[in-house]
C-alpha cells in the first residue's frame, strides 16, 4: 500500500503535553498525546510516533510536517515552525468555520485570539507572565485538595456558594486556599471561587481584542467543565467546545497548515 | 550594507571621547542632556558642546540605578541613573553640566537624584502639561529664558543673535537630513535599513554637530547614488512600524527579534527616533521663538492626549504609517512607563483595523521567548493576511 503524497502532520510541543495530529488529505486520520519531557525534541518525536503508529505509517509517508508550541524552535523533524497562535486559529476554523474568537488555555499560558472566516488571526492577546489561568495553576490546586485534575471542574460545579479568591498567583493562591480550608469553607465552594477568579482574569485579556461569536475553547484546560461554565458567565457568551480532545487543536491547526504549505510548495496538488 | 559613510561615522565615534577630552583641556565645556525638549540650539550657540545622554538594554546598569531609585521607575531612567552613578561611560565622564527637561516626571526625578547623590551640576527645564494653551506657551517661554540665563552663567558668555541663527540653521539641516534618511530606508531599493538610520541617530548623540551634518549629507548622497532598481516580484514582507516608549541606543532586544523573524522595520514615531526631528519650525531666532517651536512640534507621549480627533501625535502616527507603507504596528511599552502604557488602548482604538501588537517589556532577557512568540505570530498574521488568497 502506498501512502505517498496524502499525509500531513502537525506536532505541538507544549510545556505540559506534546500532541500530534495526522491528516489524510483533509480528514483527521490519527492523533498522539503524551506528557512533555524535559527534552522537547524527544517529546515532539514521541508524540509524532504515537500518531504514526496509530495510523500504521512511517515518518517518510508524511508529505509535510509543521511544528508548533514552545518546542517549535527545536523541532528538526518538522519542515516548518509556526506559532501556536496561528495554529489554534486554523485548528478551530477547521472544526468550526463559524468560530471568530478562541480562548486557549494551555499548560503555561492563556491566549485570546480573534480570527476571520478563513481562520486567519486578526488580533490576539496572551498572558504568559504568571501561571494564573493555566493548566499548571489548576494542577497545583488539584494537589492542594488531593483530587484528580480532571475532576476539578465537576467539583466546582457542585458548589452551593462561591468563596471569593483574591489571589491568582499560584504561590499566594495555594496559601490562601489552605487558610480558607482552615476557616471551614467547603472545598467545592473554594474551587468554585478559584474558577471564577481565573475566568475574570481571562475576561481581562479580551478587553483589548474584543469578542465575537462563535467562541471556541481549546487547550488542556478546556476539558474542565467548571472553567467552561465560569468563563461563559464572565464573558456572557456560550462556548463551543471541539468534538476532538481540545488539547489537540494546536496540532490539528499545524497539520492543516502543513497541508497548505505542501500545496504551495507543489508537493501536493 | 557596506556604505562607506556609515564606516566613517563609526570611525568618527571611535575617536570622539579622546577628542572631547582634548577640547575640555582647551577650556571647552560639555553639557550632557536628556530627553526631548532641551533646545540644543541654545547650548551650541553658547559655544558649549552638547552630548545627548540616555541608553538602554543593560540590565546590570538598571540594577546599579535601582540602588538609588524605586524599582517602580522605568528601566530607562534606572539605567541612566546607573550610568551616572558608575561614571565609566566615556561620555558621562566628560560632562560638566547635565540638562534635563521635565517632560516626564521620572526624568525630573532623575535630575534630583544625580544632583543629590552624585553631585552633578544640573539644570532643569520645566515643561507644561497644558502644552497647547496660551498659558502653557507663556510658561515654557519663561522656562527657556531661565534655562538660557543659567547656561549663559555657566558658559560665561551671553547668547549672540548671529550665533543662535547659525545654530538654528545647523540643526534645521540635521533634522532635514534625518527625515530624508527615513524616507530612503522605507523604500524597496534603498541600500540602508531602519536599523542603520537608528544607529546614525545614536551617533548624533555624541558627534560634533557640524561634522555630523556633513556626514549626514555625505551619507544621503551615497544612498542616492546607490539606489538600485526596484526589485520585481519581491517576497511578501511584514512591514513593521514601531511606536510607544523610546528604544534608545543599546536597546536592541525587540529590534533583533523582529529582524530575526523576518520582519522589516520601516518607520517609527518614537521620541528616540523620528519624532524628535519633526515639525520643529523656529519662526523667530530667539529663546522665545525656540520655546514656541519646541512646544508646537509633535508632543511627547508623557503629555496627555488632549483630544483623540485632533491630537498631533495620532495625526503624525497615521501620516507616517501611510507614508512608510506599514502593515502593522508594534507598540512597545517599558514597564512603569505609564506615559505610553496607558495610551496603548486608545492608540489601538484610534487606528482601527491596522494590525497592532503591544509588547510590554524591560531590559532583562527573561521575556525573550515570550516576546518572540508574540512577534512571530504577529508577523505570521500580517503575512498570511497578504497571502491569504494562496494559503488554505
Ligand atoms: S516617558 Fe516612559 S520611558 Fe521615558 S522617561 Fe518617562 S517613564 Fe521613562
Amino acid at each position: 500500500m502506498s501512502f505517498i503524497g496524502n499525509f500531513f502532520a502537525g506536532v505541538d510541543v507544549g510545556s505540559l503535553a506534546s500532541k500530534s495530529v495526522i491528516l489524510k488529505d483533509g480528514d483527521i486520520f490519527a492523533t498522539g498525546l503524551l506528557k512533555s519531557g524535559v527534552n522537547s525534541v524527544e517529546s515532539g518525536l514521541s508524540a509524532l510516533n504515537l500518531a504514526l503508529d496509530a495510523a500504521g505509517l512511517k515518518k517518510e509517508d508524511l508529505t509535510y510536517i509543521v511544528g508548533t508550541g514552545y518546542g517549535r524552535v527545536s523541532a528538526p523533524y518538522a519542515n516548518k515552525a509556526v506559532t501556536e497562535i496561528t495554529c489554534h486559529a486554523k485548528g478551530a476554523n477547521y472544526l468550526h468555520p463559524t468560530v471568530r474568537t478562541i480562548i486557549d488555555m494551555g499548560g503555561q499560558d492563556c491566549k485570546a485570539i480573534r480570527i476571520d472566516e478563513d481562520g486567519a488571526v486578526v488580533d490576539f492577546a496572551m498572558n504568559d507572565k504568571c501561571a494564573a489561568g493555566t493548566g499548571r495553576f489548576l494542577e497545583v490546586m488539584a494537589e492542594v485538595f488531593k483530587v484528580k485534575l480532571e475532576d476539578l471542574g465537576d467539583i466546582a460545579l457542585s458548589a452551593t456558594d462561591t468563596v471569593p479568591m483574591s489571589s491568582t498567583c499560584t504561590v499566594f493562591a495555594e496559601s490562601e486556599t489552605i487558610s480558607l480550608v482552615a476557616r471551614g469553607e467547603k472545598p467545592e465552594n473554594i474551587l468554585n471561587g478559584i474558577h471564577h477568579s481565573i475566568a475574570n482574569r481571562i475576561a481581562g485579556l479580551f478587553s483589548r481584542v474584543g469578542i465575537a461569536s462563535d467562541v471556541f475553547f481549546s487547550g488542556g484546560v478546556a476539558k474542565n467543565t467548571g472553567m467552561k461554565s465560569a468563563i461563559e458567565q464572565a464573558l456572557k457568551v456560550t462556548i463551543v467546545r471541539p468534538e476532538i480532545d481540545p488539547q489537540l487543536v494546536g496540532a490539528l491547526g499545524a497539520a492543516v497548515i502543513a497541508r497548505s504549505f505542501a500545496k504551495k510548495e507543489g508537493l501536493w496538488a | 550594507m557596506g556604505l562607506k559613510t556609515l564606516d566613517k561615522i563609526t570611525a568618527a565615534l571611535r575617536s570622539r571621547p579622546l577628542e572631547l577630552e582634548q577640547l575640555r583641556k582647551e577650556g571647552k565645556k560639555v553639557v550632557g542632556w536628556l530627553a526631548y525638549n532641551i533646545p540644543e540650539e541654545i547650548i551650541y550657540a553658547l559655544g558649549l558642546i552638547p552630548i545627548r545622554v540616555g541608553q538602554g538594554g543593560d540590565g546590570r546598569l538598571v540594577e546599579v540605578g535601582a540602588r538609588h531609585i524605586s524599582t517602580k521607575n522605568c528601566v530607562f531612567v534606572r539605567q541612566a541613573l546607573g550610568q551616572f552613578a558608575e561614571k565609566t561611560d566615556p561620555y558621562i565622564q566628560q560632562l560638566d553640566l547635565v540638562a534635563i527637561d521635565a517632560t516626564c516626571i521620572q526624568l525630573y526625578r532623575l535630575e534630583e537624584l544625580i544632583n543629590f547623590y552624585f553631585e552633578y551640576k544640573t539644570v532643569v527645564l520645566g515643561v507644561p502639561r497644558n502644552f497647547a494653551s496660551k498659558e502653557g506657551h507663556e510658561y515654557f517661554r519663561k522656562e527657556v529664558e531661565f534655562f538660557t540665563t543659567k547656561l549663559e552663567e555657566f558658559a560665561g558668555v551671553t547668547l549672540e543673535q548671529s550665533k543662535l541663527e547659525k545654530a538654528i540653521s545647523l540643526y534645521d539641516g540635521i533634522r532635514e537630513a534625518i527625515k530624508s534618511l527615513y524616507h530612503y530606508q522605507s523604500l524597496d531599493n534603498a541600500p540602508l535599513s531602519w536599523r542603520d538610520v537608528s544607529s546614525v541617530i545614536s551617533a548624533g548623540y555624541n558627534l560634533d554637530r557640524q561634522n555630523y551634518l556633513e556626514l549626514l549629507q555625505e551619507l544621503i548622497a551615497e544612498v542616492e547614488e546607490n539606489l538600485t532598481e526596484s526589485p520585481a516580484g519581491k517576497e511578501i514582507e511584514a512591514r513593521i512600524f514601531l511606536s510607544g516608549s523610546l528604544i534608545p541606543p543599546g536597546d536592541t532586544k525587540l529590534v533583533d527579534i523582529i529582524e530575526q523573524l523576518g520582519g522589516r522595520i520601516v518607520g517609527d514615531d518614537l521620541w528616540s527616533g523620528l519624532n524628535f526631528f519633526l515639525n520643529l519650525e523656529i519662526k523667530e531666532s530667539t529663546p522665545f521663538g525656540i520655546a514656541d517651536a519646541y512646544l508646537d512640534r509633535v508632543p511627547h507621549g508623557s503629555l496627555p492626549y488632549l483630544d483623540l480627533k485632533s491630537d498631533g501625535r495620532l495625526a503624525n502616527l497615521k501620516h507616517h504609517l501611510h507614508e512608510f507603507g506599514a502593515d502593522g504596528i508594534i507598540y512597545h511599552t517599558l514597564r512603569y512607563c505609564d506615559a505610553f502604557t496607558f495610551k496603548a488602548g486608545e492608540t489601538k482604538d484610534v487606528l482601527g483595523k491596522l494590525p497592532f501588537l503591544e509588547i510590554h517589556t524591560e531590559y532583562s532577557g527573561s521575556d525573550f521567548e515570550a516576546i518572540r512568540t508574540r512577534v512571530e505570530a504577529f508577523i505570521e498574521m500580517i503575512k498570511s493576511k497578504k497571502e491569504i488568497a494562496e494559503l488554505v
